[in-house]
Parts: structure tokens; sequence; C-alpha cells
């Protein structure tokens, strides 16, 4: 049966490099497949619409109107792999509206594979929504983002129980680097001929994760 | 041979959700595999008729000849339950009516199961209106459901005056109909289908229908919420069917 992935990049705190990692699996999804569609939750931070215009469209989910407009198209089983980068004040609603109209039940009856990612910090507030996750998704679709930027340490043992994909800290000089509006991951990947330089390393540790991701997840549904 | 159950759903004021209720009735019993039929006395034209126009009939409650469609019916009628929808303002002057037929007594004697879902609104009239109806309850099962479908807030005066009234009646339970999401309630409306039909995105003729995703898991999630307080009261119970297992819109 063919699936289609949604993945669900959140956390209710804000700069922890969420949109980052957006921007990294969009590319990588954009790369490998030849297509995705993006979403942008996130109007108050920096945007993945800034950075990704041509794939990707706002959403909102502070009023009906805003939910129907995404989970209307998000619970389509097109293929077509979807990224939603959850800003950190759509958290609770968002997650307190899926579970209201049954997200998950109705997405496993139509093939639709809601993965959450969940970028962690060990302040209390994230704390509190992970557990909060805990109850709402299930085990198998909620992975913890060990972002070495953010957490620089020990992962609160709650999230260090389930599945973790780690993105290494990068350099502050490359950090901002790969902040400008301009940069593109794959770009970087295809354009720079030295493979050994930290970037390009770093990169493609990313998308390696990123398709170990993918591909537990058709195994899943194997 | 089950006994016949009468359910009526009234208010003696207008806009508090009464056909909202008789339609989560309508469905309740349906998912429960109980047959019911259902009065409608919004005449000439009714809202539950447009819901449910199989199982509803439109009557007017004040008409001796419509009076005898449902009372002299209710043994030989197949399906065991009965569902009024009574129109604003006459939910008093109906019971009185019940009472001069002789139905409230028999109500009395067992010989027929009778439930009242009184729905209140937010103003002390409701209270004195319990009062009143308080007077024709004796044999009858009472519910007063507070109705928050339209956000009303409810009571906001001292509570031991709600309590004074509400206590007034021996045995009357509470039920509380939550909020429904108002683009939702707004859509199911406009479709003209039971709620479960909406649920399961069927058209008026059980064709596939394309409601949003979104709003049927409102509508499902406010059902569900719905049917637990119906649960909670057992009433399929009292319709003499209490059976187990998943419903047909659980499925």
């Amino acid at each position: 049966m063919r699936i289609t992935p949604v993945y669900i990049i959140c956390s209710p705190r804000p700069l922890v490099g969420r949109t980052l990692i957006a921007r990294q699996l969009s590319e990588f999804l954009l790369l490998k497949n030849g297509t995705v569609v993006a979403f942008d939750i996130n109007l108050k931070e920096p945007s993945l619409l800034e950075y990704l215009p041509n794939i990707t469209e706002t959403a909102e989910v502070d009023d009906t109107f805003g939910k129907m407009a995404l989970m209307d198209r998000i619970i389509i089983n097109d293929t077509v792999a979807k990224v939603l980068d959850l800003g950190f004040h759509a958290f609770d609603e968002f997650f307190k509206m899926a579970d209201e109209i049954g997200f998950m039940k109705e997405a496993a009856r139509r093939g639709v594979a809601p993965v959450i990612l969940f970028v962690a910090d060990t302040d209390r507030v994230s704390v509190r929504g992970y557990d909060m996750l805990r109850e709402l998704i299930p085990k198998t679709a909620l992975i913890t983002i060990d972002n070495e930027h953010v957490v620089r340490g020990e992962l609160p043992a709650a999230m260090a129980e389930g599945r973790v994909l780690r993105i290494a800290a990068l350099p502050a000089f490359l950090k901002t680097y790969v902040d400008r509006l301009n940069f593109s991951f794959t770009g970087y990947l295809r354009g720079e001929k030295d493979s050994s330089t930290e970037l390009h390393q770093w990169i493609r540790r990313n998308y390696l994760s990123f398709r170990e991701l993918e591909l537990s997840l058709i195994l899943q549904r194997s | 041979m089950a006994k016949p159950v009468v359910i009526v759903v009234g208010a003696d004021k207008g806009g508090v959700g009464k056909t909202t209720v008789s339609r989560t009735l309508l469905d309740y019993f349906s998912a429960n595999n109980v047959p019911t039929r259902a009065f409608d006395t919004e005449s000439p034209r009714g809202t539950l008729k447009r819901f449910h126009p199989e199982a509803t009939e439109i009557v007017d409650m004040t008409a001796t000849a419509d009076q005898m469609k449902i009372f002299d019916t209710l043994n030989a009628a197949s399906p065991s339950v009965t569902v009024i929808d009574v129109r604003a303002g006459l939910l008093s002057p109906s019971l009185a009516a019940l009472r001069d037929i002789g139905f409230l007594d028999a109500a009395k004697s067992g010989q027929i199961t009778f439930a009242v879902f009184h729905i209140l609104g937010p103003s002390i009239a409701s209270l004195d209106e319990i009062a009143e109806t308080a007077n024709f309850m004796v044999g009858a099962k009472y519910f007063l459901v507070k109705n928050f479908i339209n956000n009303t807030s409810f009571f906001e005066w001292d509570q031991a005056t709600y309590n004074s009234y509400f206590h007034r009646i021996k045995d009357a339970t509470e039920i509380t109909i939550p909020k429904l999401n108002e683009m939702a309630f707004e859509q199911v409306e406009v479709a003209s289908v039971p709620f479960l039909k909406f649920v399961a995105n069927k058209g008026t003729h059980d064709e596939a229908a394309n409601y949003s995703f979104v709003l049927r898991g409102y509508v499902r999630h406010w059902l569900a919420n719905v049917w637990s307080e119906f649960d909670r009261i057992k009433l399929t119970d009292l319709v003499g069917s209490g059976k187990g297992g998943a419903r047909g819109g659980e499925k």
C-alpha cells in the first residue's frame, strides 16, 4: 500500500532549531522524491516560507478555517510527503485539535503516516510538552530530535527512552552561513567539490538520518 | 412484548436546542439498533423532519387527531421508542394534555415508560419552568438538560437558587450537552443530514459526500461526548435494550 509521510516538526519552545530541521528535511525529500509540500505554521519566528518559498505554504491553527485548510490537505494520501514546521505558539492548539478530530486514527486508516519530530530542550515546558505527546501519539510515530546546539548534554530521561535522532552542533561561523536565506543544503552538496568539509559531512550525516527515518517508516508499514 | 417508550424533548423557551438534542437521541438509538419514530411538533414545517425525514412525522400537538396519531398507536407501532420534539412554549400545555388523556396515569402505573428531556435555557425563567413541569413528573423519568451547544453560560446567579428548584423534583437527573464547534454545527445544518451521516461522510441518500475531515472530527468527538452522557443515564436500559459492545456509529 502506498503511504504518504507527514513530518510534524515541533516544540513548545522557540529558537530550538525547528525551522533549520524543517528546511533540511524538506530539501532532502525534494532531492529524493522530486516533490514535497511544506507548511509554515510559524509566523512569529524565522520562517520556513522565507527559506523555501517555492514549496512552502503558510498555515494557521488559530481558527477553524485555518485548521480545515491545513488538516484537510495533510490527511490526503497522495504520496507527496508533507513537512509541517509547527511554531511553538501553535503547539498546544495543534495537538489538542489533532486529538479531538482523531487525526492519528484517521491517518492510519487512509495510509497517511504522521511522524512527530519533537525538538528537545531540557526546560520544564519541553518536558511537559513531550509528556503530552506521549499520551497522544503512538510510540513508533514520536521521535525526539536531540539538537546538540540546544541540549548540550543529556536529554531528559523520558525523551531518551524513545527513538532519538541526533543533530550535531555546527561551529558558529557555519551556523551563520547556513542561516542565510539563500543557502541551500542540497545546493551546497552539489556545488562543493570537497566532500571532507565539516559542513558537507554534517549535511550528509543528517540526510542519512532522514533516509533511515524514511526506511523505518516503510518497514513499519510493510 | 416490550413496553412502549415515549420521550418528550421540550422547553418553554425557544432557541435552547430542543431539536439538536432530539437529533442526538435519534442518532443514539439508531446506532444502538433501537427502532425509533419521531414526531416533530413544529407544524407545518419541522426542523427535525429535515434531518430525519424517514423517521419523523410532523404533527400538531394541540389537535386531537394528531394526539390520537401519536398515542393511540403506541402499542401498535413497531418502533419501540417514540421521540416527540415539542415546539417552544408547548411543553407545559403538552404535559397538561397528556395528563388529561390519562397518559401520565398510564406511565405512573408502569404501562408505558415516559421520559422528559427538559432543555434548560440560561435565564431564571428556566428555573420557573422546572417548578411548573415538576407537577407533571410523577411516574416519569425527568432529565434536566444543560445545553452548551450554543455557548450558553448557565446559572451565573447563586447556585443555591438553582438547587432549590432542582431538588423539588425527586430523581431528576442532570445531563450536559457540550459545545460543538460553530462551523461544524453550521456545516451539518447546511448538509441537512443526521450527525451520524455527517461523521460517516454521507449525504442525504447515503451517497459519498465531501465534508471537511476537521469538521467531521469535531462532530464525532462531540457526539461521543453526548452519547457518553446518554450511556451514563443508561438510556438503553430505559428503553429495554441494554446492549453492550460497539455501536454502529463507533465502528
